[in-house]
Formats: C-alpha cells, structure tokens, sequence
C-alpha cells in the first residue's frame, strides 16, 4: 500500500477500498491540517475541518481523476469548508475591505521567520486570499467565487498580503520582476 | 510590484507540510469515522430493505389471507348451515317423537360434532 501512488490509491479508494484511503489520510493529513491552520483556523476545529475534508473527498472520489494531485483536491475541499464556517459564525468577512491588522511577527533581518509566522502579520482578509491561491491552489477567481466577494477586492488583498509576506520572508535567490497572472 | 519567483517560493513553502502532533491519531480518527459512516450506511440499507419487505408484505398478504378467509368462511358457512339444517331437522322429528332425555342428548351430541366439523375444515381452509 505504501509503494503506491496516490491516484492508484484514490482509485482502490473509488472501488470501497477503505484502507486505500487511510494511506492517502496518513500521507496528506497534515498538509490539510496545516493549510487550515495557516488560513486561520484554530487547531481544533482545524482538525475537525480536515477530518470533514477528508471524509467529504471519500465521498466524491470518484470526481477525482487524477488532472491535480489529490492533496491539492482535498485542500481546496478543506479550504471551502473553512471558508463556509468563516462565513456561518459570522467571523471578519474579507469582503468587507480591510480588516483588523495582526500584531504579530515584527520581522527583523537576521531572524528566520517562517512561512506561519509570517502569516500572522497579515489580516484575517488578507491571509484567507494568500492561503486560498497560494496554499489552495485557487485563481483569483476561484477565491473571489469561493468568497462571495468581488474580484478586485481579492485581488487588492493578495497583493496586499504578498507585499507584508515580501517583506517578512527571506526574498529566494535570483527574484527576478514580471507579472504572473494567478487567475 | 510582482515576483514571480517569491510567489513560486510561497507555493512551494505552502505545500511543505508542517510537522503537527500526532498525525496517525488523526488518520485514525477519518478511518473511524469512515467505517461508522459505513456502517451506519450498512444499517440504514437494511432497515430500508426490511421497511420495504415489511410494506411489501402488508400488501400483498392481507389480500391473499383475506381472500382465503373468504373463501373458508364460504365452506364453513355451508357446512353450519348444513349442521343448523340437520339441527332443524333434528328438532322437527323431535317433535313426532316423545321427547327424552337420550334424544336430547343425542341432538346436542351432534351439534357439537357438526360444530367440531365445521371447525375443523375453517382450520384447515384457513
């Protein structure tokens, strides 16, 4: 079971092959996890959510045919499950243009902050767009449908939140400008 | 300003799966919660299948029984009315004959036995 790639394994999945699926859960688990958690979600109900991720691709294996990976399928499951949620219990709306700043993570040139930490400067709005198309793997648009909200406004708090990410993550070697199109 | 290469970087830096605790107890969790779901779906099919026989047979066997039971109530109507009848008769040469005891009993006895008879083809019409 461990030999195999995971669409061989989202197939055994398709045929009720349970423990197939386990693997898959045992592989990816915490990539969903973390993808929740970096969104916003606190560890419980990160958890919860990605158990629900999980569960919901069991479910519709059969839509997954192997075109992405399949941890970025059940990423994008778990990301709009958190974003229901988000939106259910009322929590800051990204819509809504700026929300409150995070307070978190003053960057400092010599200290390594990581990609979590670095998250937590952003506001809820901007880390849920940056999460969405660089975690989830949406297009702009994707994230603007996923979030009821207009395009242009996702697209202003993406760049808003690349701009802080820019500046508290160590810039990769050989950064190079030019536009890529994410939607 | 864009940077393709930072966000490649971000991409790639998302991707990482950070180290959580306990990831085979979460594994463990779905898998639970897989087979409870199974199973309850399992439980849901045959409470299902037997709603559905159950229904199936309300239908169809009243119809069947209530059409024996016709019919056994039709034999076993000719065979009281044909007990009643001898009783009738019975009791019309009781009154040519002088009435005694052993005739009485004797009339009663077979009352009891056209009765039994009578009965017994219900039971076994039935």
């Amino acid at each position: 079971m461990a030999g195999l790639h995971d669409v061989e394994l989202a197939a055994l999945a398709a045929a009720g092959d349970r423990p197939a699926f386990g693997e898959l859960v045992r592989r990816h688990g915490s990539s969903v996890r973390g993808l929740l958690r970096r969104m916003g979600a606190e560890p419980s109900l990160a958890d919860d959510l990605a158990q629900d991720a999980f569960l919901a691709a069991f479910e519709r294996i059969a839509e997954f045919r192997g075109e992405g990976t399949f941890v970025g399928w059940v990423r994008r499951i778990a990301a709009r499950l958190y974003i229901r949620r988000w939106r259910r219990e009322g929590l800051t709306d990204p819509s809504e243009g700026d929300l409150e700043e995070a307070t978190g993570g003053e960057a400092t040139a010599a200290s390594h902050i990581d990609l979590d930490g670095a998250l937590k400067s952003l506001s809820a709005a901007e880390r849920m767009c940056v999460s969405l198309c660089y975690g989830a793997g949406m297009s702009h648009a994707e994230a603007a449908e996923a979030l009821n909200a207009p395009l242009g406004t996702v697209k202003s708090h993406v760049k808003r939140g690349l701009d802080k990410l820019r500046l508290r993550l160590a810039p990769p070697a050989g950064s190079s400008d030019g536009r890529r199109e994410h939607g | 300003m864009a940077d393709p290469d930072f966000e490649q970087s971000l991409v790639k830096m998302f991707a990482e799966a950070p180290a959580l605790p306990d990831p085979e107890g979460f594994a463990r969790i779905v898998e639970a919660r897989l087979d409870r779901g199974w199973n309850l779906r399992q439980a849901l099919i045959w409470t299902m299948g037997l709603a559905g026989g159950v229904i199936g047979f309300s239908q169809v066997f009243p119809t069947r029984v209530m059409a024996q039971m016709g019919a056994a109530s039709d034999e076993s109507a000719k065979v009281i009315d044909q007990g009643v009848r001898s009783l009738s008769n019975l009791q019309g040469s009781l009154d040519t004959l002088p009435l005694g005891g052993e005739v009485v009993w004797m009339a009663a006895a077979l009352g009891v036995i056209a009765l039994a008879f009578a009965i017994t083809r219900a039971v076994e019409e039935f």
